[in-house]
Formats: structure tokens, C-alpha cells, sequence
């Protein structure tokens, strides 16, 4: 018996030549990385460069030789595909000792100049992982069972895909089946959003339902792990460092800053995507342009107007508030914020308050402590964010002053929400929808106070308030 | 022209001016909020009468050194240009940038501190050479103390008998300014000043 074993073991393990390095494999596999930022040794990879695993290419190309008319070197990016000619430095490489290009535009990762090199696998693909463990018990409304199952047909017929959903109707989880879908047929998924605060909040859900799946959330800051990862939760900005990886891509919020405004971000995505893949979308507020996109795509489309427990959209409601930036700039609270606050207070509810600008907001924090001491501010340069909006929703703190940075992504039960100086052009329809969507969230709590505190009131909140009007009056029957 | 800040990548709303055209001043490539975080070094907060420090090292200037050097993002030096130049402009003076190793000029692409004064349009002499490739940040307070030397004269150079002011980026011990003060004045010159960017 001894013997046997014996026997089979040296059948089936025979030494056939050169070998991959199977960890350098699970992390290149689909990557697009700057050869000296790579976390394995100079040595290995020249190796896998010599065996022909690993392609190469320089950081920076020059795609025409002279602009005619202005005398300037054109150059692209290969990792962020950025050509914007005054994002590109000129300089003397004292390692080349010749004159060297870089981009800046993605420089916050990794300097990527014309002399560094950038390698991708091109080697055998990663073994994948065949046991995938869906772990969700929770329950879909009919909306979300038809979107869901929209989408999973989207997918398997190759075709774009737009889920239109209102805040709060269950988003993430309409994601949750498709995810499983796409494992059980040994793809990779990426689920992009441009807000890191996205990714903090999607990515423990995800690993939650998917238990024995690896899933990676990439954002600015985060740890780099060394595996092969078949779910990818990233920002959009993380893709510039993938290529040709993905054979289903799903971009959360599409609405949001910076994506719609950064050109080399859609083409981020694009790139990080298998090329014969369509983009599926998620949002609450998706543009006209999108809408047309997906039309002219002949993509799928689902909507949900209704949120998942069934209540409508809570409806702002305006108050004047009248020279408001005078009134805190001289160190006063106008009346009727006063007068809202306390009763946030008096009632123990957690509120959210926005602001058109950081200045304005940090000049009305010391105004706010007066009210109540226990009142904190968040804004997109704090580092402590993310701490500060878990101890809301632990009632640590009483409430938020915030700018946009919270518009959307986050959940805090009961939580009430005022809009201060609603008409500032920063705060778009879709913009003051979203702030409307943190309003009656939960279960438990579904209404709750929406105030567009205004100096005039604008285009842009009679368009939001019409727009919520609206999908709290389509018809139910329409399933 | 550059119609972005270097540092936060928003417009830069700038305004040609007379004063611009006519005394050939530099354009800003820092936009106002982004240059208001810098903490300038008043008079009597300088460590050392012998040093001249210009900034304070705080979290903004952190991430300016970051992004220099670490990131390699040459083109900040022209970030402080018109405050290097206000201070040693009319410096009758022998400039000396502190010396990086070969090795790590290399490495960096760059010499910074060279960087730093050809932007302004200094003229400075290397008179110095660095023997060691070790860092001085890698190193505790202690150990830079004890160290040995870390510099030596370059080769034929001339030793003018005029004052000295050596360059660094930043000063925290003082001990790299002290080993190449050494060796100036062991080479015959009359004094020896420094200058940083910033003091840690």
C-alpha cells in the first residue's frame, strides 16, 4: 500500500522546467505596475522577464513627434492614459543622462517617466478557485429580484447595463447574485466607484456574502496584498493600474465626482476591462448622458422607484434663510437653523448638516459648540472621516457639520439632514437628491426631516424636489 | 504656462501684472490656499545663529518634501523660488550645495538640492563630495551624532577667501552641516553659514 502511494506521487508530480513564481503570478495577473515600485525583488523579475511571463513597456510614449503648430512633443501615459501635453515634465534624467519626460498626472502613485519601465503578466494564467461560498440570507423586494435578474441576463448576453435605483432601494445587493454568477463561471469582477468611502463601506459587505472568496478593496492608502484576487473593489483611480483583467466591470455612483469630469477615468476603466466587455452601471442619479449612452448601446435598464421598505422619498421642504454667509460671518447662527438644531437635540436624533464650502463650515463649527459641544465637522481633507461618521452612528457624537464629501454612500439610522445655502451652485439636482437619500433609510425609521435651508431658492432644487415628486408618484403596478 | 497649482491640481486664478511684465517677476505655480499652509520661520525662532532656516517642517511641508523627493516631482522646485531668491540674491558669498552620492543621484534622477538653486538662478561650486550612501533620516539622534565623517574635499578645488554658505533642504540635528562646516574651515575658509529650506 505503502509502495502504491509512493508510485503515484512520482507520477504526478514530475519536474516539466521552468516554473512561475506562483506569488508574483496572482499578483501581476491583470496588473499594469511600475517595475521599481513592485513589492519582489529586481532579481525575480528579470527572471520572468527572461522566461517571456513578464511584458514590458516604457512609461511614457511620444505619439507624434512634433505638434506642427506649436513646436511641443506630444506624449501619453501607459498607466493613466493621460496626453494633457501640460501634465508632462520636461527634465534632465541624471540616470540616463539625456533629457527624460514623467507625467505628473498619476505621479501620486509611483513616478512613471519615459526611462521606468512598466510590466505586465503575460505569463500562464492564475489557478482559480472553484468553491465560492454565497452567504446571503436577506430577501428581495420584487423591484430588486427583477433588477437583479435583469442584470444577470445583461451579463450573460454581453450587453451594457444601467440600474437606475432610487436611495436606499437596495443597490448592493441587487449586485450580490450577478457577483455569484460571474464566480461560478471562474470570471473576475471589478466593482469601481469614485469614492473612497464607497469602497470602506462596499468591501466588508461583499467579503460578508462571499466568505471563502479573496476579495480586495484598493484605494489610495490601502496595503497591496500579494494574491490573486477574483473580486476587486477599488476606486476608479485603482484601475489605472490594471489592464485587460476584468471580465465584468460594475461602476457604482457613475454620477459622481471626479468621474464624470475626468476623462482618463472612464478610460481607466475601459482599459481595465476585458475589450469585449460592456460597463455595467449603478446610480441613484444617473445623467442624460449616461441614460443615452446606455440607449444607444441597446443596453439593459432597470429602475427602482421605490425604496426597499416601501416608503416614498422624503420631500424637502424650504425655509429662507436669508443672508446666511453675513449672519455666520459675523459670528451669528441665523435663527431658524438655531431653532432646527435644538430640536435635533431635544429629540436625541442624529443630523447631518452640509455646506456649500469648507470656510463657511469651519467658521459655524465654533458657532455650533456653543449649542452643543459634542458636534464635529468632517471635510474631504479630514483623515478622521471615517471615525467620525462610525461614532455618529453609535450616537457618540450628536451631529455632523459636512460638506458634499457625505453625500452619498453612507447609512446612519434616524439621521436628519439640512441643507445650508441649498442654492449654491455646488449643489446640483443630483447632488441634493442624493443628500435627500440619506433621509429615512432604515427599516425602522423610514421618515425623517429634509430641509433646504436657501438665499433664493434655484433651478437646481426645484429640479430635485420635481424629480423625487416624481418617483414617489410612478406607479407600483408597472412589475 | 502652467494654469494649475502644483500642489492641489485646482486653477490657478492669476492676474498678469505690470510689476510681472516690467521687473520680470515669476508667476506663482502654487495657488494661495495651498501657500498659506506653509509656517514661515520668524527671526527669533531660528535654531542656530549660523543657520538660516526658512520654513517650518509641518504636515503640509511633509508632503511638499514627500512629493520632491521621494515622488520625484522635479518640477516643485520652482515652489519656493521667490523666497529662496529673496534670501540669497544679495548674498556676497561662496554657495555650496551639501553633496548627494552619485549613487543615489542616480536613483533620485535628480540632485534636489541643485535643483532647488538652478530654479532661482544661483550660481553655486560643489566643493564637497559625499562618502557614504547611507541617509542621515534612516538614522537616530544619537547615531548621526556619533557618526564619522561624511564628507571630503573634492579634488582641486580652490578655496576662495570669502565667506561660505552651505545648502541643505532641511536641518534637524545639524550634524551634516557640521561635518561639512569642518571641512570648509579645515580647507582655509574665512566663515561658514548655512542655509535650509526648512528646520525640522
Amino acid at each position: 500500500m505503502r509502495k502504491r502511494l509512493f508510485k503515484q506521487r512520482t507520477k504526478t508530480y514530475r519536474y516539466i522546467g521552468n516554473l512561475e513564481n506562483p506569488s508574483l503570478r496572482d499578483f501581476l495577473a491583470g496588473r499594469i505596475w511600475l517595475r521599481e515600485h513592485s513589492p519582489f525583488s529586481e532579481e525575480l523579475i528579470t527572471q520572468h522577464i527572461q522566461l517571456g511571463y513578464i511584458a514590458t513597456l516604457p512609461g511614457v510614449k511620444k505619439i507624434s513627434k512634433m505638434n506642427s503648430r506649436f513646436k511641443r512633443m506630444n506624449y501619453i501615459c501607459n498607466r493613466c492614459a493621460n496626453n494633457n501635453p501640460n501634465l508632462f515634465v520636461t527634465y534632465y534624467c541624471a540616470a540616463c543622462e539625456q533629457t527624460c519626460v514623467y507625467c505628473r498626472h498619476c505621479i501620486s502613485m509611483g513616478r512613471v517617466s519615459s526611462c521606468s519601465d512598466l510590466i505586465k503578466w503575460v505569463g500562464p494564467t492564475p489557478r482559480k478557485a472553484a468553491n465560492h461560498l454565497f452567504s446571503w440570507t436577506g430577501t428581495f423586494t420584487p423591484y430588486q429580484q427583477k433588477a437583479s435578474k435583469e442584470l444577470i441576463e445583461s451579463i450573460n448576453a454581453n450587453r451594457a447595463h444601467l440600474i437606475h435605483a432610487v436611495c436606499g432601494a437596495g443597490k448592493t445587493e441587487i449586485l450580490f447574485p450577478a457577483i455569484y454568477e460571474c464566480l461560478k463561471e471562474g470570471k473576475r469582477i471589478a466593482v469601481a466607484t469614485p469614492r473612497t468611502d464607497v469602497v470602506l463601506e462596499l468591501a466588508p459587505r461583499i467579503q460578508q456574502v462571499f466568505p471563502k472568496t479573496k476579495t480586495q478593496a484598493l484605494y489610495g492608502g490601502a496595503d497591496v496584498e500579494k494574491n490573486y484576487a477574483p473580486i476587486i473593489i477599488a476606486t476608479t483611480h485603482q484601475l489605472y493600474r490594471f489592464e485587460d483583467a476584468f471580465d465584468t466591470i460594475i461602476v457604482d455612483e457613475a454620477d459622481a465626482f471626479p468621474y464624470t469630469h475626468d476623462e482618463t477615468l472612464q478610460q481607466a476603466v475601459t482599459k481595465a476591462k476585458k475589450s469585449d466587455v460592456p460597463i455595467m452601471y449603478v446610480t441613484a442619479t444617473p445623467s442624460e448622458k449616461l441614460i443615452y449612452q446606455i440607449k444607444k448601446l441597446q443596453g439593459g435598464y432597470s429602475f427602482i422607484p421605490r425604496r426597499y421598505h416601501g416608503h416614498p422619498l422624503p420631500v424637502p421642504r424650504y425655509e429662507s434663510l436669508w443672508r446666511y454667509t453675513k449672519q455666520i460671518e459675523s459670528t451669528r447662527l441665523p435663527k431658524k437653523l438655531v431653532q432646527w438644531t435644538k430640536k435635533q437635540l431635544q429629540e436625541n436624533k442624529p443630523f447631518l448638516i452640509f455646506f456649500p464650502t469648507i470656510a463657511l463650515m469651519e467658521k459655524a463649527i465654533p458657532l455650533f459648540h456653543q449649542l452643543e459641544p459634542n458636534i464635529q465637522a468632517v471635510h474631504a481633507e479630514d483623515p478622521n472621516r471615517k471615525e467620525k461618521v462610525l461614532e455618529l452612528r453609535a450616537k457618540k457624537v450628536r451631529g455632523l457639520l459636512t460638506t458634499t464629501i457625505l453625500e452619498r454612500g453612507i447609512t446612519i439610522p434616524n439621521v436628519q439632514v439640512a441643507v445650508v445655502g441649498a442654492e449654491s451652485g455646488i449643489f446640483t439636482s443630483s447632488a441634493l437628491i442624493q443628500i435627500g437619500g440619506r433621509v429615512g433609510r432604515s427599516f425602522d425609521c423610514p421618515t425623517g426631516d429634509l430641509v433646504f435651508f436657501h438665499h433664493g431658492i434655484s433651478v437646481e432644487m426645484d429640479r430635485a424636489t420635481k424629480e423625487i415628486k416624481r418617483l414617489n408618484n410612478t406607479e407600483l403596478t408597472t412589475i | 504656462m502652467n494654469t494649475i497649482c502644483y500642489l492641489c491640481s485646482k486653477p490657478l486664478k492669476s492676474r498678469l501684472t505690470w510689476k510681472q511684465l516690467i521687473m520680470y517677476e515669476q508667476q506663482a505655480v502654487i495657488c494661495s490656499t495651498c501657500d498659506s499652509k506653509f509656517e514661515l520661520v520668524k527671526p527669533e525662532e531660528q535654531k542656530s545663529p549660523d543657520i538660516q532656516a526658512l520654513f517650518h517642517y509641518n504636515e503640509a511641508m511633509k508632503d511638499f518634501l514627500h512629493q520632491y523627493k521621494f515622488f520625484k516631482d522635479i518640477v516643485l522646485k520652482d515652489v519656493f523660488r521667490s523666497e529662496i531668491a529673496k534670501a540669497l540674491k544679495n548674498a556676497d558669498a561662496v554657495i555650496v550645495p551639501i553633496p548627494m552620492h552619485p549613487e543615489k543621484i542616480k536613483t533620485r534622477t535628480f540632485a534636489h538640492i541643485d535643483e532647488l538653486l538652478k530654479a532661482v538662478g544661483i550660481p553655486y561650486t560643489h566643493l564637497l563630495e559625499k562618502i557614504t550612501i547611507e541617509s542621515q533620516s534612516s538614522k537616530s539622534k544619537m547615531e548621526r551624532e556619533q557618526s564619522a565623517q561624511l564628507f571630503q574635499l573634492k579634488p582641486n578645488s580652490i578655496i576662495e577667501n570669502r565667506p561660505h554658505i552651505l545648502i541643505d533642504d532641511i536641518v534637524t540635528t545639524g550634524t551634516t552641516l557640521k561635518h561639512a562646516k569642518a571641512i570648509l574651515i579645515a580647507a582655509g575658509a574665512p566663515s561658514v553659514k548655512a542655509f535650509t529650506l526648512i528646520q525640522g
